[in-house]
């Protein structure tokens, strides 16, 4: 794949006011003051839309910016020496992308959208000049970055298949919630071989269990619709209280 | 609860609302499919499908259209043939659409029901039928347990004793009979003549078996039928305690089917003889501890369909009524009609040209729809107007994230003459419909459809009654 962006679909650069974004307490901005928010308004662009499987980054291209996710979601993953996918993360609206290119200077992961997305680019630069004047906003990226780190803990392996499942389930219903969305209903917009993928499990174990978590009554499934029916028994098998935001 | 409502069936009601209208075996029906929907749309939908999070089971159905000699009434998609050589053109392809179909299809997805129609299955010999089961079983993941629900159509003249219990070696546990009448004269007149002695053994028969459901289907409206010589037919069959009855009214559209035009106008029933059939036997049926499921079936104590209408899991499909919940259809044969999710598909109807697209590699689908969000809402609520005596909006609220009464505010509005008679009644969170209001409950559905036909001006469809 060349490392290019902008291959895939018609990037819009639009100018995009983090002061006016409905997003601002859930994104980098969170905490800053109404006229401090004004400084990033000037540096921010807006990329896409990106229609479900347009690229928005690819392996390997040059470390410019940080991304946080406007609209709609987006999926990173690398691809292995036997060309296997591996999948690092689903990103919701208000989240940050790219931090794993901070140190290398390029991008590990590829970006793409699992439906119609946009995403704001925060040129990495002209952030860091601003963050050394603003120290809510340096406070912000740290939490992010640490944030980012304990992520992994939903995978481990040490879990069984149904923990882990539970805990990616509780843990899509922790951060609609923080979204403002309903916590008890899930639109998984992923392919089912994409969540397997990401929590290390086959596709068939992944209905096995969910199956199971129904025929409990901790959820109901209709197509894409998940509608977590008992949270808190579904936190219990997640034994995450404590990963959990 | 309404108690308002007429609890007896009033025929004069009947005969004022009788008119066309679409029997809804699909919302929106057949009539709305388009030539937009294609194979690669097709295999998209089947593709995003397989990737739910637990992909839905599936139910299976194949079209096997050949027939030795054209029943007048029929309206299926039929091939009248004695030609060996294209019947096995057929079986070749048709076993190419199967692997290809198996190929597309997540092999975790399971088979919970099989369906073989027509034309006339029962016209392949066994080892045909031995060979297209082997297919199946070899492209596809089949339930081989006891909740299975495989069938197979039989048409009497074609089959004995030992052939039905091949029928059940090859794993079919369903069975239904053609009956239509019994009557020598309406026989005649529809160009079916089969020996009622033979039919009604090969029903006992098949409950000795150990079919697990034993069908039976019956036409009202014949040419020459009267209530008194039915009333025999009736009685007959239900001697032999079929676990279901499917008493479907004959449509006579001489323009669309050719055959039909070998029925004179004449002998047929008028409205209101059809209306007198039709609750005779509806009556006959009730005496002998039947219950009316749906539209035109009848079920006894221990068949599961009255299982399914009592505790609200009941589905309306083409080949009819369902137990099975939430599966994804995939029909092959000449002008079988897949359902994937929210999409419909349909094969070609024309025998040259499903065989040229499969002998290239290629699924004949040829028309379709794709539901949007209106039609999925529109469909549920048809299909509890088709399956149940009523329709909880609440349930239908959660279901959809609507206000039931804002949402169907226009359809509520329409049906106030349905109400006024007593045919419906909204009670509470609840549209409830009278026992006449079930007998004529495609009327009640058509007023929830949004491509709603005139109910007296569409001649493509049949009589409501």
């Amino acid at each position: 794949m060349p490392p290019q962006i902008g291959t895939d679909s018609i990037h819009l650069e639009l100018r995009q006011k983090c002061s006016q974004c409905s997003l601002q307490e859930l994104c980098l901005p969170r905490g800053l003051y109404a006229q401090d928010l004004e400084q990033l308004d000037t540096v921010v662009v807006c990329e896409g839309p990106h229609h479900a499987g347009d690229f928005l980054l690819h392996t390997g291209d040059r470390f410019r910016s940080l991304y946080a996710v406007r609209s709609g979601s987006y999926k990173s993953y690398t691809i292995d020496r036997d060309g296997r996918e591996q999948i690092w993360g689903f990103h919701l609206q208000g989240e940050i992308m790219g931090l794993d290119a901070i140190h290398p200077e390029q991008h590990l992961c590829n970006v793409v959208a699992l439906d119609t997305a946009t995403a704001c680019s925060l040129p990495f630069d002209q952030l860091s000049a601003i963050a050394s004047r603003l120290p809510g906003l340096r406070s912000q990226i740290f939490k992010t970055l640490s944030k980012s780190l304990s992520e992994q803990t939903i995978r481990s392996r040490e879990n069984t298949a149904e923990e882990r499942l539970a805990a990616f389930l509780v843990d899509l219903s922790t951060r609609l919630r923080e979204r403002g969305f309903s916590e008890r209903d899930l639109h998984l917009n992923m392919p089912r071989r994409d969540i397997a993928n990401y929590l290390h499990l086959t596709a068939e174990t992944i209905s096995r269990s969910l199956a199971r978590f129904q025929s409990e009554g901790l959820i109901l499934v209709d197509h894409r619709e998940i509608h977590l029916l008992d949270l808190s028994k579904l936190t219990k098998r997640a034994r995450c209280e404590n990963s959990a935001n | 609860m309404a108690s308002q409502m007429p609890k007896v069936i009033d025929p004069e009601l009947i005969h004022r609302y009788d008119a066309l209208g679409p029997r809804y075996t699909s919302y929106p029906t057949a009539r709305h499919f388009h030539k937009g929907i294609t194979e690669t749309i097709f295999r998209e939908n089947v593709a995003f499908s397989n990737e739910d999070p637990i992909p839905s089971d599936l139910s299976l159905y194949i079209h096997i259209p050949f027939c030795r000699r054209p029943c007048f009434y029929c309206g299926c998609t039929r091939i009248v043939t004695h030609h060996a050589p294209r019947v096995s053109s057929y079986l070749d392809q048709l076993h190419r659409e199967i692997a290809l179909q198996g190929d597309g299809i997540g092999r975790d997805r399971i088979v919970r029901q099989l369906h073989l129609g027509g034309g006339t299955p029962t016209y392949l010999t066994d080892t045909e039928l031995e060979s297209l089961m082997r297919a199946i079983r070899k492209a596809f993941t089949l339930d081989e347990g006891l909740d299975r629900e495989f069938g197979i159509e039989v048409d009497p003249r074609t089959v004995d004793a030992s052939r039905l219990a091949r029928f059940l070696a090859l794993g079919f546990n369903r069975v239904s009979f053609g009956i239509q009448d019994l009557d020598h004269t309406v026989q005649q007149a529809i160009n079916r003549i089969q020996d009622p002695e033979h039919t009604l053994t090969l029903v006992e028969k098949a409950h000795h078996l150990g079919f697990a459901s034993v069908n039976v289907d019956l036409l009202y409206g014949l040419p020459g039928q009267s209530p008194e010589r039915f009333q025999t037919t009736i009685q007959s069959v239900l001697r032999v305690q079929p676990g279901r009855i499917a008493l479907y009214g004959y449509a006579h559209l001489p323009g669309q089917f050719r055959f039909q035009r070998k029925i004179p106008s004449a002998a047929l029933p008028d409205a209101h003889a059809r209306i007198a059939l039709f609750l005779m036997a509806f009556e006959r049926f009730a005496a002998s501890g039947y219950h009316p499921i749906g539209l035109d079936h009848f079920a006894r104590n221990g068949d599961k369909l009255v299982d399914a209408a009592r505790d609200g899991s009941l589905q309306r499909n083409f080949q009819g009524y369902s137990t099975h919940a939430g599966l994804d259809s995939v029909a092959l044969g000449l002008s079988a009609i897949s359902r994937i999710g929210t999409l419909y598909a349909q094969n070609s109807k024309d025998e040259a040209d499903y065989l040229t697209s499969l002998s290239a590699g290629h699924l004949p689908i040829r028309m379709g729809y794709q539901l949007n969000a209106d039609d999925v809402i529109r469909a549920d609520v048809i299909e509890r107007i088709m399956c149940h005596e009523e329709v909880d909006e609440e349930a239908v609220e959660r279901r959809h994230q609507i206000q039931f009464r804002d949402y169907f505010a226009s359809a509520l509005e329409s049906l106030k003459d349905l109400e006024h008679d007593g045919l419906v009644a909204q009670t509470g969170k609840r549209l409830i419909l009278s026992p006449t209001g079930q007998i004529l409950r495609r009327i009640v559905a058509a007023r929830f459809d949004a491509y709603r036909p005139q109910e007296d001006g569409s001649r493509h469809y049949s009589r409501v009654i």
